[in-house]
């Protein structure tokens, strides 16, 4: 057995760099709000930082650190056999009593919870050690040939990776130091050269010397008896409140692997009521402002600002973002769980619900909001969540004037299909017609109603009521806990999957629960009808945008923003004013790699630049400078908005 | 660290730019194999029209690669009347092998190591690839942008990290530009001039390493910056690029018939236009294919003379 699983469990004390160095490897690929390659990482690694994401969370999802424990293990024993086995059994025996603990994802006391995660993280900590440590030495031992060193220094590097974001976040003089080191390594390989020509020797001597310093860091730094234990708070510890160098101040943005924030591509087509009759945009300041709002970071708090997340980030374009997934508060793509500690600590509720992203079109017609219709008001609505979902600082009236202004413009997709009354048009297929007929139909088993009572066609598909239809686990047995608002059918082909947590992939699983849950008899053509008129009640023209090319339109979108500054300025909103400036300058920044000729980037720039000088002339009430740079955005924007394509 | 169990790179193998092409070639893998059995399929054949085989140079995964360009080699047997086949290295070093040999009668390769292997091979360029819309690319000096580093003179006395010692684009060709800067003379000499020359083992570990603040400079090829995110591109900046480098080349076995030479040259400049062009796609993405000869790579050859990369008593270009 290796001496280093010895002490693994004992309750020890802890440095305050592997404190925070812990605390930090929880994370965490970068995450830009706008499309970027997934880093890509070893196996390990991924699992490594994932799981220390995980088990930072309130509540932990047990079955999934299970399976990145697998993972390392399976790493782990590909190369030490006998140490993997010991790890596998050891977490298993850890998560076995937690499962069991908790009945799958319950809570379990705070203290409990805290210090199975504590070890759990230790265990792996030091299996990805071993693993990085057994790589090295293969490398070693292989240095005379070249192909084979290199493949096994190229894993322990990998390896290395996922230490790295801890380091960089809280040392950044070990962080380079270390970083030199591997290049040290890879240089002294040497290199067969092109059938001997150019050969280089390996450089033993380099190789040893500087793979005892690494492995005697890692030890002393990530497995050291003092860093035996994480404890309680560096788990409750949010990525934003971690100690903050220069390097992690570029990059603040920290997310687990297996995390996608990006918006999808091509986009749904947001249907704006005032687009569509013409009015001008230069002409709605208070929607304009409302729309920089939907897309600006600066309206939450910490973590989401840092994250580069706005309302847009999961509401893409007022629709939903199908994508959107952060192991561990999500059980599944387009859901999140607004109430986990990630976001909110303050406004946890403790266990683990994510709801599916709701679609927005129509947003004036369908409240009450919320999954469970808990808020009558949309404006209540949107604060909750600024608020008491994303951390943000209490909004300013107006603000919240035009964020609900602009969803109010959102429309339902036009359907050729669909009469003013909700009935079916002659455009319907016969399949709908006959699921149509179906909808309607009373059921003895639902108490004589049908489809249509709670999905009223007459008024947007929905009663405004709140029915427990067998989609919610409740607290307890007999519990009134599992009611929700009926969601309309409009537009809902393009918003799977659906129910509240997103559980039913298609239209056709919904129809299936429901004739299952109460026990209606309907025969699976009929099922196939009934999903065929839903379909057709859900559909529209054109969901989707049809350029994946969104450069000129976002730019076009953020003059929109600045369109409110003459409104601003004259009501002295002044916050307002930087919310403004600093969200068009994080937004073109966003997107500028979008633009297809990179001869454009300083234009980009350029504009980036002045919305950060009129925010900082704003900040020291100059305000004649603030005019002249809103001037010149307009300016160079209108010489340069035919090229930047 | 250049691995083989490559987790970072390039999205897709067959669109690999050229100058990172050069990071992989020291990686030697499942090309013995598939070497071998050529061998055999050589040793084996007869008569009048053997198949043309192609071996090509894999950056990532072989077997996809292999997979991927399924649809080049039907277009080639279509055009060339004759069965086609091919296989994977990893490893530019077999890919010479082959072509020494004869188990394969065409390759891919950058420009040093052909220069490098041309003697031994017995090899000559037939066909250069136009990438970006040309035919060169350019190696370059990255630092970083708040580094304060304006020339080249500024780094002398600082850290750099090149991709590898047997690179065009990762070392030789951002060699020279010291050199043309007036900085250096020779290979020996970058060793004093600098504090530490390290090999990253890749483009991008190289260009990460400047991002990271390891070293001072990276001399990589200019796609080494697109392999970076956005908000990393913000933050490094180059301060000089190398004269131009001939790309990457299709070369041939010297005795591979003339006219089967013709026909497989014809048949990849037909790709340049036309209906087949997307065959491209799985040709390392590259534009096109432009006519070359063993001229066009005598400047390489003669930058790698000065560099100790090839005797200086060798035979000149043919």
């Amino acid at each position: 057995m290796p001496r280093r699983y010895r002490s693994l469990l004992q309750p020890t004390r802890l440095a305050a760099l592997a404190l925070a160095a812990v605390a930090s490897a929880l994370a965490w690929s970068r995450a830009d709000a706008h499309v970027v390659p997934p880093e890509r990482l070893h196996p390990v690694t991924e699992s490594y930082r994932r799981m220390g994401f995980l088990l930072s969370l309130n509540p932990v999802l047990w079955n999934e650190v299970g399976r990145d424990a697998t993972l390392i293990a399976d790493g782990l024993e590909a190369v030490e056999p006998d140490g993997g086995r010991l790890y596998r059994s050891s977490v298993a025996s850890l998560l076995d009593a937690a499962i069991t603990a908790t009945g799958g994802s319950g809570p379990i006391p705070a203290a409990e919870r805290r210090a199975t995660a504590r070890d759990v993280f230790h265990l792996s900590t030091g299996a990805v050690i071993d693993k990085l440590d057994a790589h090295l030495a293969l490398a070693r031992a292989r240095l005379d040939e070249y192909g084979r060193a290199s493949l096994e220094l190229g894993e322990a590097r990998a390896l290395w990776a996922a230490f790295e974001p801890a380091l960089q976040a809280i040392d950044a003089g070990a962080y380079r130091e270390h970083g030199r080191r591997w290049l040290e390594l890879t240089s002294a390989l040497g290199t067969p050269g092109v059938l001997g020509a150019g050969a280089v020797a390996p450089d033993r001597e380099t190789f040893e010397r500087e793979a005892a310093r690494l492995m005697a860091f890692l030890d002393a730094t990530f497995r050291a008896e003092d860093a035996a234990a994480v404890p309680e708070r560096v788990f409750r510890v949010s990525p934003a409140l971690l100690p903050v160098t220069p390097a992690a101040a570029a990059a603040p943005g920290l997310l687990p692997p297996g995390s996608e924030i990006n918006k999808q591509l091509p986009r749904p087509r947001q249907v704006l009521n005032m687009a569509v009759r013409g009015v001008d945009e230069a002409e709605t300041p208070l929607v304009a402002l409302g729309d920089m709002a939907f897309d600006s970071p600066e309206i939450f708090g910490e973590p989401a600002r840092s994250l580069g997340m706005s309302c847009n980030t999961c509401h893409n374009k007022g629709v939903t973002n199908p994508r959107f997934f952060i192991p561990g508060l999500s059980v599944r793509p387009g859901g999140l769980d607004v109430s986990s500690s990630f976001f909110a600590p303050h406004a946890a509720n403790g266990h683990f619900d994510p709801v599916d992203i709701p679609d927005l079109r129509g947003i004036r017609f369908t409240g009450p909001y919320g999954r469970n219709g808990r808020f009558a008001s949309l404006r209540e609505f949107t604060r909750n969540v600024i608020v008491n979902e994303f951390n943000g600082p209490e909004p300013e009236a107006m603000l919240l004037d035009g964020l609900v202004a602009y969803m109010l413009e959102f429309d339902f997709l036009p359907n050729a299909a669909l009469a003013p009354d909700g009935k079916l048009t002659d455009a319907a297929a016969p399949a709908a017609r006959r699921g149509e007929e179906i909808f309607h139909r009373p059921f003895a088993a639902m108490g004589g109603r049908s489809c249509a009572s709670c999905h009223v066609p007459g008024d947007h598909f929905l009663d405004r009521r709140r029915h427990d239809v067998g989609t919610v686990g409740g607290a307890e047995a007999g519990s009134r806990d599992r009611a929700l608002d009926t969601p309309t059918l409009l537009s809902a082909a393009f918003t799977a999957p659906y129910f509240h947590d997103g559980s039913a992939p298609t239209l056709r699983a919904v129809s299936g629960h429901f004739n299952d849950f109460y026990g209606l008899g309907l025969s699976g053509p009929e099922l196939d009808d009934l999903t065929a008129y839903v379909e057709t009640v859900g559909g529209g023209a054109q969901g989707y945008e049809d350029t994946v090319f969104t450069l000129a339109s976002e730019l076009e979108e953020f003059s929109f923003f600045l369109s409110t500054y003459e409104l601003l300025k004259a009501r002295g909103e002044n916050e307002l004013l930087d919310v403004t400036f600093k969200t068009i300058a994080f937004e073109v920044q966003a997107h500028k790699w979008d633009v297809q000729d990179e001869g454009r980037l300083p234009v980009l720039d350029r504009l980036t630049e002045i919305m950060v000088e009129a925010y900082e002339a704003r900040r020291r009430g100059d305000l004649a400078a603030v005019d002249a740079r809103v001037a010149e955005y307009r300016a160079l924007y209108e010489d340069h908005a035919e090229v930047l394509q | 660290m250049t691995a083989m169990p490559r987790f970072r790179g390039l999205k897709s193998l067959a669109i690999s730019p050229p100058s990172l092409r050069d990071e992989n070639r020291k990686t030697l893998r499942v090309v013995l194999p598939a070497l071998l059995f050529a061998l055999i399929a050589l040793a084996g054949a007869a008569g009048a029209q053997e198949p043309l085989r192609i071996v090509f140079i894999a950056y990532e995964n072989p077997d996809q690669l292999v997979e991927n360009v399924e649809p080049v080699i039907d277009y080639l047997e279509g055009r060339l009347g004759g069965e086609v086949e091919h296989f994977a290295a990893t490893d530019y070093a077999a890919v010479v092998e082959a072509l020494r040999h004869g188990s394969a009668d065409v390759g891919f390769m950058g420009p040093l190591q052909y220069v490098m292997a041309r003697r031994q091979a017995g090899a000559y360029p037939i066909l250069g690839e136009i990438y970006n819309g040309s035919a060169t690319y350019v190696a370059r000096i990255f630092v970083r942008k708040d580094s304060g580093t304006k020339t080249l003179a500024d780094l002398e006395g600082k850290t750099i990290a090149f991709v590898d010692p047997i690179s065009s684009s990762g070392y030789m060709y951002p060699l020279d530009a010291f050199k043309s800067a007036g900085l250096i003379r020779t290979r020996a000499d970058a060793d004093t001039f600098f504090k530490r020359v390290y090999f990253a083992g890749g483009d991008e570990q190289a260009i990460r390493a400047v991002l990271n603040r390891f070293v001072d400079a990276a001399g990589v090829g200019q796609f080494a910056f697109g392999l970076l995110r956005g908000g990393e591109r913000d933050q490094v900046v180059h301060v000089a690029e190398s004269r131009p480098i001939p790309s990457h080349c299709v070369v041939v076995r010297k005795d591979l018939d003339a006219g089967r030479v013709d026909a497989l040259r014809d048949a990849l400049l037909a790709l340049n236009e036309g209906p087949n062009h997307g065959l491209l796609e799985h040709l390392y993405g590259v534009d096109g294919y432009v006519r070359v000869d063993a001229s066009t790579y005598a400047e390489v050859e003669d930058i790698a003379r000065q560099y100790d990369f090839i005797p200086a008593s060798g035979s000149p270009a043919p």
